[in-house]
């Protein structure tokens, strides 16, 4: 039974039990600002989320940054050719480092140094060197310089945050202690391991601003319930009654079978099957059945009320074929279809009216993912 | 009709075609900002409403764009304003950020609140 806002009803927690009448997240952690404010803490801060494509930072000082709820790392290829990620804030007074850069337009740098007073890092976050003033008390009457401390390179080393990879994907972890990510991408990171993602490169990047609160695509990306209705096109060549919704740990599935099929030649997956796979929180990795390639969205909250959707593919090239182009032309229709729901949705949610929506019996996916929300805010 | 369409202030991503509508000028500098970050793009402007840019300031410089709009605003002018009106005179919401930079780095801009802009 659907629980109104009507004076009566009382919202209750997300049951373990999906036929239970009380088994969708109460609306209020949808529109409510304190719940954002809440989720950049338990969520954002304590799991792992995607930052970005290794593929995109080839050679060393290779870097990007991206910005998660308030923070902010750098993201680079350090010496050994391995990935790591630092918080972009100088170990001197907390300074930010570099500029913004994206992912699709990555920077390079020798060392990393900081505009401010010019304190200097290798790539391992380390710090290599400090101007001439910080070894001199040359302005400071009370202090002769033989009594300056030298910097201990290792205590003053950037912050760095922990890093996990699913083959070419890179996943950052702001907590201490994390969990480990074998944990949360469980059987997805086995699945995807044994694909050459990593051959692929990345060929385009599409952001688009939504106006509702990142659960609710989230939500809408874990089921296909509502694409006879709204998803003409994509649907024709799909055989939506062979579908299957798979759930996991921290990871739904959705396998669809298609009827077309691309060049035995250029596939990196199954036949006839494409998968999508949502990873808690904000990830999701989309392997097409129709193209030579795959796609991957990130679901990035701008407040409680407005996301970004971050949607990048990858193919053979960078440089996209007429297809390659076609398809994902196709692949921003689906979207846009999407934002028209879940905008519209939203709208509703706003309204207050509705306290504690239903899912269906179907909906197992969405009950996971609602489920894994509320676990994280009792945590 | 979606809000994007009814909005008083769209601007757009030629790169990408992506869209944004807003009510209140600024709020187009937030998506300027958001979208450079993940992007890279710049942004250019789509549509103004009119009220809000006095047209007489067509073909003059920056500054004096600032100074004249500065004249109906009581504690600056909203920096997207600005951004709007070099946008009729054919400037991306970068290019007027960037000389907009050179002007406040010169001393002749600056910025009575956040994202609010003066000139003298
Ligand atoms: S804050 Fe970075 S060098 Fe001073
Ligand atoms: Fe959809």
């Amino acid at each position: 039974m659907t629980r109104w806002n009507d004076g009566t009803d009382r919202v209750e927690a997300v049951s373990p039990d999906i036929t239970d009448e009380t088994n969708a997240l109460p609306a209020e952690y949808f529109t409510d600002p304190n719940a954002y404010e809440m989720e950049k803490e338990k969520i954002f801060s304590r799991y792992w989320v995607y930052a970005g494509h290794a593929n995109c930072i080839p050679e060393t000082g290779d870097f990007f940054t991206r910005t998660v709820g308030d923070k902010q790392i750098i993201v680079l290829r350090d010496n050994e050719n391995d990935v790591r990620a630092f918080y972009n804030v100088c170990a001197h007074r907390g300074s930010k480092i570099v500029e913004d850069t994206p992912m699709t337009e990555p920077g390079s740098m020798s060392r990393i140094q900081c505009p401010y007073h010019l304190w200097t890092y290798d790539l391992d976050g380390d710090l290599s060197t400090t101007p001439k003033s910080f070894e001199e008390a040359s302005l400071n009457p009370d202090l002769a310089d033989e009594e300056v401390a030298k910097l201990d390179d290792d205590g003053n080393s950037l912050l760095e945050v922990s890093t996990d990879r699913i083959g070419p994907l890179v996943f950052v972890n702001f907590d201490t202690d994390p969990m480990p990510f074998e944990e949360q991408a469980g059987k997805m990171a086995t699945e995807l391991e044994s694909l050459p993602l990593g051959d692929y490169q990345h060929a385009a990047r599409f952001v688009s601003e939504v106006e509702c609160n990142w659960k609710t695509f989230g939500g809408n990306y874990s089921e296909c319930d509502h694409c006879q209705a709204n998803h003409q096109d994509w649907i024709e060549g799909i055989q939506l009654d062979e579908s299957e919704l798979e759930v996991n740990d921290y990871h739904w599935v959705l396998h669809y079978t298609h009827e077309e099929d691309v060049d035995d030649e250029l596939r990196i997956h199954d036949e006839h099957e494409a998968k999508f796979y949502y990873l808690w929180p904000n990830f999701t990795v989309n392997m097409y059945g129709t193209a030579d390639g795959y796609g991957t969205y990130i679901i990035d909250p701008i407040d409680e009320s407005r996301f970004q959707l971050i949607a990048d593919y990858f193919f053979e090239t960078s440089e996209m074929t007429r297809e390659e182009l076609e398809f994902v032309r196709t692949s921003r229709q689906l979207q846009e279809e999407d934002f028209e729901l879940v905008e519209r949705q939203y709208e509703g949610l706003k309204s207050g009216a509705l306290a504690q929506a239903q899912l269906g019996p179907n909906e197992h996916t969405l009950h996971k993912f609602h489920r894994l929300a509320q676990e994280a805010y009792n945590a | 009709m979606t809000d994007r369409e009814r909005a008083s202030f769209t601007a757009i991503c030629p790169d990408c075609n992506e869209r944004k509508g807003t009510e209140t000028p600024n709020e187009i500098l937030g998506f300027y900002r958001r979208h450079r970050n993940l992007t890279g793009h710049d942004i250019e402007w789509e549509f103004v409403d009119h009220e809000s840019i006095p047209t007489s300031a067509a073909n003059e410089g920056l500054k004096a764009i600032v100074l004249e709009l500065d004249e109906t605003f009581d504690n600056g002018v909203p920096l997207a304003l600005v951004t709007a009106a070099m946008g009729e005179q054919g400037y991306s919401i970068g290019e007027t950020m960037a000389e907009l930079r050179e002007l406040r780095m010169t001393g002749h801009v600056w910025e009575p609140k956040d994202d609010h802009v003066s000139a003298f």
